[in-house]
């Protein structure tokens, strides 16, 4: 922030209180175990499942609306709302809250870092902020342009800053946030929540182990309802489990099982295999990845039809798919800048894609994996069988 | 992950005339064909760019790997990336449908008005009593009076195709 009262144009206290006051409140709307919970809500069509929405709900209706609006001034809340919604005007106050060199992101990829122990991904903070700049960019939607907004910017000093800052994020994400591991326990967590969902709206309460007025069961009765959603968080899905462990319903007994237990489903990782077996020199060549993006994503169809054609009601393969981009260049296609932008030497802005041989080189990370129960030798057959059939 | 829908997209791509210039263009006619009833394959859900669909976003993503959709990346003067999606081997349908039209005709308008235009949809589908007036404060950059004058043009122009759920009313005042 002082960085912005440093640069921007004229003063405007108010924008910097808004700034703040969305930095620190902007994620209050997460549910249980976070982004996991996210995944339930989009399959089931949960609006208060998504972060953003429950977060939205809370600042401008909430408890925190009312502290917002009385203690600071009336209005205050939706400004709050609206600036991490990113709408309405945009100033530089924005980048604070939405940008590559935005609070949350500063302080998450140091914090991540830390609790899970992890030693890579440090990140030159102090230099960074002492090279923070501001320039303009032009933003725009496909293949129009919207305009220009107030970014920040890095200055020529900080590029090899910038540089460790892109890769580090980057890195955090098959290390740690897409570590094969996690992603088996959230699969198993989305499949017992969705579960429990379906059974509780088809009034099936008495199958899921819960009594029925255990938060869990009134959410999905009422998932539209604030009260509801607030009432989860990771204590009540953990205390939960031991619950859901005697439900009579399979999947619920079964996973939550595996969850308390720690017996996790094993991950094939289909990417890996397919790579070996078309590129295993690493060429990166470009027809052998081309095969390795057809194959993957034929195999992962095809998982999914076999998963389909199964009896019974417990999943015995989850196939999971993600992707992260090292860095996005320019603004996309959504009007909204996420471009590092360097400022020279001789004072033009350009894109660190266009100045930094690192970042250019850097490959978009991709996980195809399918994850399935060790001692189903059938489902790990035909994992194997699938991809051998696409790569042979 | 949810289930992955090429042919659908593939169709939608189709029925825009065989080419859909922008990931955010397609988002928004699937999501006129949603709000008008002439699709149910795809859930929207309002982000700051309007209305969107992440399972349209990765099966266009599937079907430009294996299915018959092509996908071309093309860098703007200012350094943005838009892609272009064409169905392969496409034929001109002899009859014009209703999704046909409708998406024929969002698809060769201005990508900022179409942007408003289906955002004022969704607004108007959630509730909203002016969604005209919300979609202004929601994007103050996006929006000039000539914009919205052609996104309501554009909504008006769509209102004529006869459509399960027409356009709301109070969007073509």
């Amino acid at each position: 922030m002082e960085t912005v009262r440093e640069k921007a144009p004229e003063n405007q206290r108010s924008r910097e209180d808004i700034a703040l006051a969305a930095a620190m409140v902007h994620d209050v709307g997460h549910g249980p175990f976070s982004h996991a919970f996210e995944t339930v809500g989009k399959r089931l069509g949960l609006k208060l499942a998504d972060h953003e929405v429950m977060s939205d709900e809370l600042i401008r209706n909430g408890e925190i609306a009312e502290i917002l609006n009385n203690e600071i001034m009336n209005g205050f809340a939706s400004n709050v709302a609206n600036m991490i919604k990113k709408e309405g005007k945009i100033t530089l106050h924005n980048s604070v809250v939405s940008s590559q060199f935005d609070a949350d992101r500063l302080d998450y990829m140091q914090r991540d870092r830390l609790m899970t122990g992890s030693k890579h991904s440090a990140i030159d903070l102090t230099w960074l902020l002492a090279n923070l700049d501001v320039g303009e960019v032009t933003t725009g939607i496909d293949d129009t342009a919207v305009g220009k907004i107030p970014t920040f910017v890095i200055g020529p000093k900080a590029i090899q800053a910038a540089e460790a800052y892109v890769m580090g994020l980057f890195q955090l994400y098959p290390t740690i946030y897409f570590h094969k591991t996690t992603r088996g326990a959230e699969k198993l967590f989305a499949e017992i929540l969705v579960r429990l969902v379906q059974l509780v709206q088809n009034e099936a309460v008495g199958k899921t182990g819960l009594p029925s007025e255990h938060p869990l069961v009134r959410f999905a009765q009422e998932p539209e309802a604030l009260e509801s959603a607030l009432a989860l968080d990771d204590t009540v899905v953990w205390g939960a489990l031991q619950l859901l462990k005697g439900a009579e319903d399979n999947l619920l007994s079964s996973f939550a099982e595996r969850l308390l237990n720690r017996k996790l489903f094993k991950c094939y990782d289909v990417r890996a295999e397919i790579t070996h077996k078309c590129d295993p020199h690493n060429s990166g060549d470009a027809q052998n990845v081309a095969q390795i993006e057809k194959s993957c994503a034929s195999v992962v169809l095809k998982l999914q039809e076999w998963q389909k054609n199964q009896e019974g009601d417990v999943p015995r393969i989850i196939v999971d798919v993600a992707e992260r981009k090292p860095y996005k260049p320019s603004g996309g296609s959504n009007g909204h800048n996420e471009q590092i932008n360097v400022r020279t030497d001789g004072g033009e802005l350009i894109d660190i894609l266009q100045r930094s041989e690192i970042v250019r080189s850097l490959s978009v990370y991709k996980l195809t994996r399918a994850y399935y129960d060790p001692e189903d030798l059938d489902a790990r057959k035909a994992i194997f069988d699938i991809v051998e059939g696409e790569i042979n | 992950m949810s289930d992955i829908k090429i042919n659908e997209v593939v169709s939608i791509v189709g029925e825009a005339g065989g080419r859909v210039v922008g990931r955010t263009r397609l988002q928004k006619i699937a999501y006129l064909l949603t709000a008008t009833g002439l699709d149910e394959n795809f859930e929207f859900i309002y982000k700051h760019y309007g209305p969107f669909s992440a399972d349209l976003a990765s099966s266009a993503e599937f079907g430009a790997l294996i299915g018959n959709l092509t996908e071309e990346k093309t860098q703007t003067q200012w350094g943005a990336v838009y892609s272009t999606y064409t169905v392969d081997g496409f034929q001109p349908p002899e009859v014009m449908t209703a999704r046909g039209q409708l998406a024929s005709i969002a698809a060769a308008s201005d990508s900022i008005e179409l942007e408003l235009a289906a955002t004022a949809v969704f607004l108007a589908r959630e509730g909203y009593d002016d969604p005209w007036e919300e979609t202004s404060q929601r994007k103050p950059e996006k929006v000039t009076p000539v914009r919205l004058q052609n996104a309501k043009a554009l909504l008006i122009q769509l209102s004529q195709i006869a459509v399960p759920q027409p356009i709301p009313e109070g969007l073509l005042q």
